[in-house]
């Protein structure tokens, strides 16, 4: 036993021994501790991750309004310029209608009209001016100016009619969103083919209907756009991609602000995207009259007083003013010839010689009775120029 | 800063002129004047409703016979060009008849009438 005791191989173990426990129990606490400061710098990690992407989206929310300011107000002063210089090109058409300058004005009255379109579009997504209110104004007229807004104008066409206004606060966003509707339909359709707009009459209100015959969208697209127009999308001007496509983000701005609904997830006839805008009936009145010159008022919107609602028939007989309108125009001009002698195109054979027959016998009578021979011999006048008639 | 009336008028027409003419362009001279004279066609009772509310109203005001163009522009607030490029495609349409301007009576030659006058002398005096 005791060469055990003596022998240093054992001392050694036990020494290698105690070490190695020793090791082993400093090697655990350090573990330990080293675990602990992992779990507390993971915590630490997650806390400043979280306070960093914080900042950031504040800093992107920052920069975002800054951005949102600066291009409102440089949008507002654009939109101010357009509407100065539609009034100027307006003034010009009227005072030189009648050159052939007028189509020329006619072109930059159109150009204006996309480049105010283009900057108001912009304000809608930062919030901002949409221009100024405009009065009362038929659904056609409203479709008609969403139509002057786009480049191709020429291939839309409209369809069919309704008896309804448009209330002044929904006129401007209504025409912006529908002629981003229609920038789409025309941008992604052939240049040979035509948008067609119908407007119709459904429980909730009026649909206006946009179909064209383009190539339609893809699950990716639609997809898109529908959120967009849903009120899950990101608000603001980033985001909207390079090229920046505004269309559908600044339709589904002004549908939530206005409160109407657009939507795109059908197919037209014509195999292309059949787009609906809902107009329910708060942003709808009657027809409104036509703000045309006075005396053809009641010439101008035959059509839509005579099926419309009766609120309108009503208001149509009196101005806003109380007074009386006319009804029916006279001939407004004595054409020198046109009353007698030049025969209108619709006046058959038979009619002119009845007419013609008429008049001689008128003249006849009108000279057996004043048969006083010396009157006819004094107005030697009167009678050669009667007889010029009677041969 | 000006009155409010002044302000009033300051907002656009919400249709403008070129969509009214559907981008159409003038029309010759010869084919409508200032005094080229208009009217309706003797069958518009079957006016389709396809037609725009300002062609609407230009065919009711030339319903009711012949106008000149000066007039009819003169009616509406449209500037006269846009008016012309309408009536020409009302015209086109066949709901318009255009007839030239009634031409100024050509002066006699004097010299006829006083052979007339000599011959009638003649004759009778």
């Amino acid at each position: 036993m005791t060469d055990y005791i003596q022998n240093p191989v054992l001392w050694a173990l036990l020494v290698a021994v105690i070490v190695a426990v020793a090791v082993i129990v400093r090697q655990r606490r350090a573990t330990r501790t080293l675990r602990q400061e992992f779990a507390d710098l993971r915590d630490r990690h997650a806390e400043l991750e979280n306070g960093y992407a914080k900042s950031v989206e504040a800093a992107q929310e920052r920069a975002e309004e800054a951005t949102k300011t600066v291009l409102k107000s440089a949008m507002r002063t654009l939109q101010g310029l357009a509407a100065e210089q539609q009034l100027i090109v307006s003034r010009l058409q009227n005072k030189y209608g009648e050159s052939v300058i007028l189509q020329d004005l006619l072109e930059i009255d159109h150009t204006n009209s996309q480049f105010g379109r283009r900057a108001q579009s912009i304000a809608v997504l930062c919030d901002g001016w949409l221009g100024r209110q405009r009065d009362v104004a038929s659904v056609y007229d409203v479709v008609r100016s969403a139509q002057g807004r786009i480049r191709h104008y020429r291939r839309v066409e409209i369809l069919s009619q309704v008896d309804f206004g448009i209330t002044s606060r929904a006129v401007e966003p209504v025409a912006l969103a529908l002629a981003e509707l229609l920038d789409n339909a025309t941008s992604y359709s052939s240049p040979d083919t035509v948008v067609e707009i119908n407007i119709r009459t459904v429980p909730k209100g009026i649909c206006i209907v946009v179909d064209d015959a383009g190539v339609g969208m893809n699950d990716e697209e639609r997809a898109r756009a529908e959120k967009l127009l849903s009120s899950e999308r990101v608000s603001g001007v980033s985001g909207l991609g390079n090229p920046p496509q505004f269309g559908f983000a600044v339709i589904g701005v002004l549908a939530e602000r206005f409160g109407f609904e657009v939507s795109v997830d059908s197919t037209s006839p014509y195999g292309g995207v059949r787009s609906v805008l809902l107009l329910p009936h708060d942003l709808l009145t009657s027809a409104p009259e036509q703000k045309e010159p006075a005396p053809v008022v009641p010439a101008a919107a035959p059509a839509p007083t005579h099926s419309g609602p009766e609120p309108a028939s009503a208001a149509s007989t009196t101005t806003a003013d109380g007074l009386p309108k006319r009804r029916r125009k006279r001939p407004m001009a004595i054409v020198p010839g046109s009353a007698s002698d030049a025969p209108t195109p619709a006046r058959t054979g038979a009619e002119t010689a009845a007419i013609m027959g008429a008049f001689q016998r008128g003249t006849r009578s009108g000279r057996a009775t004043h048969a006083d021979p010396a009157e006819q011999s004094s107005s030697t006048r009167g009678a050669s120029s009667e007889g010029h008639e009677f041969s | 800063m000006t009155g409010f009336d002044e302000l009033e008028p300051q907002t656009p027409e919400l249709v403008r002129p070129y969509v009214i003419t559907k981008g159409r362009g003038l029309p010759d001279e010869e084919q409508l004047s200032l005094i080229t004279l208009v009217t309706a066609a003797a069958d518009h009772q079957q006016r389709p409703t396809r037609l725009s509310p300002e062609e609407q109203s230009l065919l009711e005001l030339c319903s009711a016979g012949y106008l000149s163009v000066a007039e009819i522009a003169g009616h509406t607030r449209l500037p006269l060009g846009v008016v012309k490029i309408l009536l020409a495609a009302l015209t086109e349409g066949g709901y318009l008849i255009t007839r030239p301007p009634v031409q100024r009576a050509p002066l006699a030659d004097r010299e006829i009438l006083e052979e007339v006058l000599n011959g009638l002398r003649a004759k009778f005096g």
